[in-house]
């Protein structure tokens, strides 16, 4: 990443120009201590051993040696985890693959200039948009459809979201028109045009939306609730929920299958369980993050 | 552009995988005859039942049938809509459990078989449950659409107050709401920990209500509105009929409630608490008086952080206090029910075997395999021929954590209600700190032996047509309590003429025609 | 007729015709009041194929117009192509899904049963429901009063804090601000509420700890129907700013350096550089970013409210979804779609308005 302060070595920075940067650094301290606060209460909070006793605010910083690993023990040990790890991964992949194969192309679709159709396309899209449906009427389709125990329908109802589709259709549109122009007078056509202009020049976005949806469907917990009944199929996120909501009304239960770890402790570690992969994915596609991608793009 | 090329082609290959993949595995079998089920599973947490367990052969060799279970997710909120969808879609499971209200419209459309016939085919099973109460639980227009079966033990909660900080204020058990009052007071004031902080509180409770039986403040506060006779959300008798809050003495409660807000003596945190906050304030020891349920008190998974917290800590099982007017009450006591139906999508044939498998659950072999798992795997027999589970069972025994996925069925099996079955579940131990005897079955005991309103039905009530109603209600209360209201008669009686007007009226004659129609009234 | 393009001259030509057509036309008819035979015969004749003119140059503009129509979408006919697959998307996934919505208006009872339109027509009975609710205006307004002020507490946060990244110096102060920032969205509201409880509880809050040493009475906040709405909004923004940030930063990767370059050889300070570079250059997404959640306004947070709210402070903290979630546990399905409806509705056409109101005053628009 190249500081743009290194480029212009020539002019002298002024007052205000320190006064910027200090607030800058001020605002993403006060910020980090901010944001520290859940996640390191939430990390203590997930090592919670069965005796803790104390006030929340000891909880959260409650010394590692005292920290029980139990709560991970208890999800990590479930013997439905690593199928369900498995599903969830299956519908990840998937799921995105099938969401950007169908996002992308329309997205540059709407992007383009001068198409005849183009606005009506768009209304037509966002109704679908701002009316929510509810559950029976997305049920029966998937069943009329057959997908009711395929890990597809999880994301088939929204491998396509609207929101992130326009998003990325700014984002193409913001690359300069010059380009295609010119590739257009060079004799290339709109789907060489994105393949060979656009797409190259949108991996930020790209993954940034492929983010978007890999978080929406590595959460989901819903869908798969609905149309995933097999035990065999059950994703992550409803095998969490499964043992939050089950151990916390086991009060007449005279065994547990998880007795040594606290409820609180087993929430917040399923938590951090289910966010890892996303965790990972993030700064990964940071490196995608580069300054002024678009720079030098445009031929003087 | 190769790259991305490729990534879209593969994009565009996995998505068709993913069509084809699991494609139906259903396939036409001429051997045993495949039930579909939908159960609720005693703990979703442990996983589903093994493919192992030997019920699958029984049930194969000596029925006739292939048993294929599915288990229900464990929010009750989920579960209904679970069941609704798949009844939307005509997919629903030719047998399964749902809550009452999801039965009453399957009943409505249809879509839930009428068993009143097959009642007599379950003589094992008629034997141990299904009074008449029972069958009026799942009767529409005169006809059964399905079983009622006890869902929990009734009277399973009970008042408990902290022994030891008793004995360390050298107080008495209260028997009347002053005398309650006083120990309350005590427990916030004067330190019974005696830790030097002001850090306890005497009552703790959260918000668990349920709209049609247990409503706002709810369950956790019914001792203390017992004394006032206004526990529930209904009055149940045939003469005194009516919604609780119509009654004169409700006022007296919530100047009474208010008194203890005021004064402090209840948990601050009772209505942001949820009920994990709730159990694990007592076990740190924040208040000294609750009403909890006899296994989430006394088992030995739950008890163990609060043994190890106050090694010298207890508690006692108290009646509800005495109030004014001489009424107590720890709550209204009804049988909790679960519900089980038949599709009436299947043949006569197979719901023939459905009951036939139904009854089979709930005594002899089908029993114990349900209730405790397989013999000398998960239980082995002791001289009087009761299961138990010992060391050389390892893990798999019925009360040990891996024994827990094969018991998954108990719900089917149990009856909730017989002496031998409650001593097995709850068997006494010892704990492991303080080293004393501890027995959630004597707990129970103890616990039914309490002051209860009896209102058999109570559960089934309806609730408003309208959530504007009960909006108004919640909301109004929890404004007299926080001071938003002033808590005057005039205020009071305006509050109550408002409620009436939204549609309090309404409500309380569909719930008297609901009583009156079902024989509820007392 | 629009005077541009490549029928600018048929249109000069068309409007020559007229304006001769109509000088002709006046003269007829000061002919045919004096009543002058000749005059009158002689002015139709010349009338005639002026008429014959107009008309066949108007056909030729229109075989013009079409042309040039034909040619635009022969010109991008692929782009058709690569809408194909989607918009047969959007039919089956989403308009068969609002096909079905239908159900709300009827007696449905399953798909064999009664069908989608085979069930009696109810008609309007959950719309009556919902608008004749005596909360309905306390619902609209508590709803809307959580969507802006969540828009205008947390967008602009989010903003500041992407620009905050882009312009940070410390390169490790940055890489963990941004990689940690994120996190939060990930914590659900379970997990949020406890350690609201943390610090707002009053027996043990911190902030009522804090209120305790200097002499004050501690608060109950979350009870508090003046505290509530400024926890709700507050508290979505420390969850989701970071996550929010992410679409911006992404744009911000998207400006030409150069620009700044050369705003430091004209002299520009940071703060001049951020307000006519770095603001103007993400304005676009940041106004599809506001269009969209404009569309879905009446979506005020069900989750969270959900999770946080109490009968204490339904009075500020119920908004339309809590209140349909409450209906929907009586099975009442048909109540949540009627709601769905509605808030469609409104989200259209304050989508319609925002639309036109930013096509007019920034340039960038959805439609």
């Amino acid at each position: 990443m190249a500081k743009k302060k290194n480029i212009s070595v020539a002019v002298r920075p002024t007052a205000a120009d320190h006064g910027f940067n200090i607030m800058v650094t001020t605002f993403m301290v006060l910020l980090l201590i901010i944001l520290i606060v859940p996640i390191w209460s939430t990390i203590a909070l997930s090592f919670r051993p069965a005796n803790y006793i104390g006030s929340y605010l000891e909880g959260m910083f409650l010394a590692p040696w005292k920290w029980s690993t139990a709560a991970y023990r208890s999800l990590l040990g479930n013997q439905g985890f690593l199928n369900s790890f498995g599903n969830s991964l299956k519908i990840l992949v998937m799921g995105v693959a099938t969401a950007l194969f169908l996002t992308v192309p329309m997205a540059y679709a709407l992007s383009v200039k001068g198409v005849p159709g183009k606005k009506w396309i768009t209304i037509f899209v966002m109704i679908p948009y701002v009316f929510d449906v509810g559950v029976v009427p997305t049920y029966l389709l998937i069943s009329k459809l057959g997908l009711v125990n395929h890990l597809p329908s999880v994301f088939m109802p929204v491998a396509l979201s609207t929101y992130n589709m326009i998003i990325m259709r700014q984002f193409f549109e913001g690359i300069p028109n010059d380009l295609r122009e010119s590739a257009f007078i060079d004799g290339c056509n709109d789907v060489q045009i994105m393949f060979k202009i656009i797409l190259p020049l949108s991996k930020a976005i790209i993954l940034t939306i492929a983010l978007y949806y890999g978080v929406s469907f590595w959460n989901d917990y819903m869908r798969s609730l609905l149309y995933l009944q097999k035990s065999a199929l059950k994703p992550l996120p409803l095998l969490l929920r499964d043992i939050l909501i089950g151990t916390s009304m086991n009060d007449n239960l005279e065994a547990s299958a998880f007795g040594s770890a606290p409820i609180e402790a087993i929430k917040a570690a399923s938590v951090f369980i289910s966010a890892i992969p996303m965790m990972i994915a993030y700064p990964f596609i940071q490196k995608y993050f580069t300054k002024g991608t678009l720079a030098g793009s445009v031929k003087g | 552009m190769k790259k991305t090329i490729i990534v879209l082609l593969v994009a565009l290959l996995a998505g068709s995988f993913a069509f084809a993949q699991g494609a139906g595995e259903a396939a036409a079998s001429t051997g045993p005859m495949t039930i579909t089920m939908l159960y609720s599973a005693t703990q979703t947490e442990a996983g589903s039942l093994p493919d192992d367990w030997a019920g699958y052969a029984v049930l194969r060799d000596k029925l006739g049938i292939d048993l294929q279970l599915d288990m229900l997710p464990s929010n009750p909120n989920d579960q209904d809509l679970a069941i609704r969808t798949r009844a939307a879609a005509d997919e629903l499971p030719d047998f399964f459990t749902c809550s009452r209200e999801v039965w009453a419209d399957l009943a409505k459309n249809g879509q839930v078989l009428d068993v009143t016939d097959y009642y007599d085919d379950m003589p094992n099973r008629c034997a141990v449950m299904f009074d008449q109460a029972a069958r009026n639980f799942v009767t529409y227009e005169g006809r059964i659409y399905g079983f009622a079966t006890p869902s929990a033990i009734a009277g399973n909660e009970g008042l408990l107050v902290r022994k030891d900080w008793l004995d360390n204020l050298g107080l008495a058990a209260p028997t009347t709401l002053d005398e309650l009052f006083d120990v309350l007071y005590a427990f916030t004031y004067n330190d019974p920990d005696g830790n030097g902080k002001n850090d306890t509180y005497g009552y703790g409770a959260f918000v668990e209500e349920t709209v049609s039986y247990e409503i706002y403040p709810g369950r956790r506060f019914e001792p203390l509105m017992g004394a006032f006779g206004v526990e529930g959300t209904w009055d149940m008798g045939a003469d005194s009929f009516g919604l609780q809050i119509h009654k004169d003495a409700y006022y007296d409660w919530m100047v009474f409630f208010k008194k203890c807000i005021d004064a402090g003596v209840i948990d601050p945190n009772w209505q942001s608490y949820k009920k994990d906050d709730f159990r694990a304030a007592w076990k740190q020891g924040k208040f000294g008086c609750f009403r909890e349920q006899n296994s989430a008190y006394a088992s030995e998974n739950n008890y163990s952080p609060f043994d190890a917290n106050f090694p010298n800590g207890g508690f006692i099982v108290v009646d509800a206090p005495i109030g004014p007017n001489g009424d107590q009450s720890v709550g209204p006591l009804c049988q909790g029910m679960r519900v089980y139906a038949i599709s009436s999508d299947v043949s006569a044939e197979k719901a023939a075997k459905i009951v036939e498998m139904f009854d089979w659950m709930s005594y002899g072999e089908g029993y114990m395999l349900c209730g405790y798992g397989e013999e000398g795997k998960n239980y082995i027999l002791d001289a009087d021929g009761l299961p138990q589970s010992d060391a050389s069972l390892g893990d798999l025994g019925y009360n040990q954590a891996g024994g827990q996925r094969y018991i998954q069925l108990r719900n089917c099996a149990f009856n909730y209600s017989n002496a031998q079955e409650i001593a097995l579940r709850y068997p006494g131990y010892i704990t492991k700190v303080s080293q004393k005897y501890m027995s959630a079955g004597d707990v129970l005991l103890e616990m039914q032996k309490k002051t209860w309103t009896a209102t058999p039905g109570q559960n089934s009530m309806p609730a408003p047509e309208s959530t504007d109603v009960t909006t108004f209600y919640q909301q109004g209360i929890a404004e007299f309590l926080n001071g938003k209201r002033a808590l005057t008669p005039e205020n009071w009686k305006a509050f109550v003429e408002q409620f009436d007007k939204i549609g309090g009226l309404a409500w309380e004659q569909q719930g008297y025609d609901f009583a009156s129609a079902n024989g509820l009234l007392q | 007729m629009k005077k541009s393009g490549k029928n600018y001259l048929l249109v000069e030509a068309i409007e020559k015709l007229q304006a001769r057509k109509k000088e002709l036309e006046g003269s007829l008819k000061t002919a045919k009041e004096q009543q002058n035979t000749a005059e009158v015969a002689r002015l139709e004749k010349e009338l005639e194929p002026v008429n014959a003119q107009i008309k066949e140059k108007k056909r030729a503009f229109r075989k013009a117009e079409n042309g040039h129509l034909l040619a635009e979408m022969n010109r991008h006919k692929f782009i058709y192509f690569l809408l194909l697959i989607p918009i047969v998307y959007y039919f089956i996934f989403k308009y068969i899904p609002m096909w079905n919505a239908q159900i709300a208006f009827r007696d449905f009872i399953s798909l064999k049963r009664t069908g989608i339109t085979g069930g009696t027509w109810v008609g309007l009975k959950n719309f009556k429901t919902f608008i004749g609710s005596y909360y309905f205006w306390d619902l609209i307004r508590n709803t809307l009063m959580y969507s802006f002020g969540k828009l205008l507490v947390s967008l602009p946060l989010s903003i500041i804090l992407a620009i905050a990244i882009y312009e940070c110096t410390h390169k490790i102060l940055r890489k963990v601000v941004q990689t940690l920032s994120y996190l939060p969205h990930f914590l659900s509201w379970v997990i949020m509420y406890g350690i609201l409880l943390a610090i707002l509880s009053p027996s043990e809050g911190i902030l009522n700890d804090i209120i305790k040493m200097f002499g004050g009475t501690p608060k109950s906040f979350l009870t508090d129907t003046t505290a509530f709405p400024f926890i709700v909004i507050l508290s979505d923004a420390w969850k989701e700013i970071g996550w929010s940030a992410i679409i911006f930063i992404a744009a911000l990767m998207g400006i030409d350096t150069s620009l700044f370059e050369a705003a430091i050889v004209e002299g520009a300070n940071s703060w001049q550089r951020v307000r006519y570079i770095t603001l103007p250059s993400i304005k676009p997404v940041i106004v599809i970013v506001l269009l969209m959640k404009i569309g879905t306004i009446l979506n005020a947070g069900f989750n969270q409210l959900y999770m946080l709210y109490s009968p204490a402070v339904y009075s500020v903290g119920d908004i339309i979804d809590t209140w349909v979630y409450r209906g929907t546990i009586n099975g009442q399905f048909s109540l949540a779609t009627a709601a769905g409806i509605f808030k469609g509705v409104i989200g259209m056409l304050m989508l319609f308005v925002s639309n036109w109101a930013s096509k007019k005053f920034t340039e960038s628009s959805l439609f």
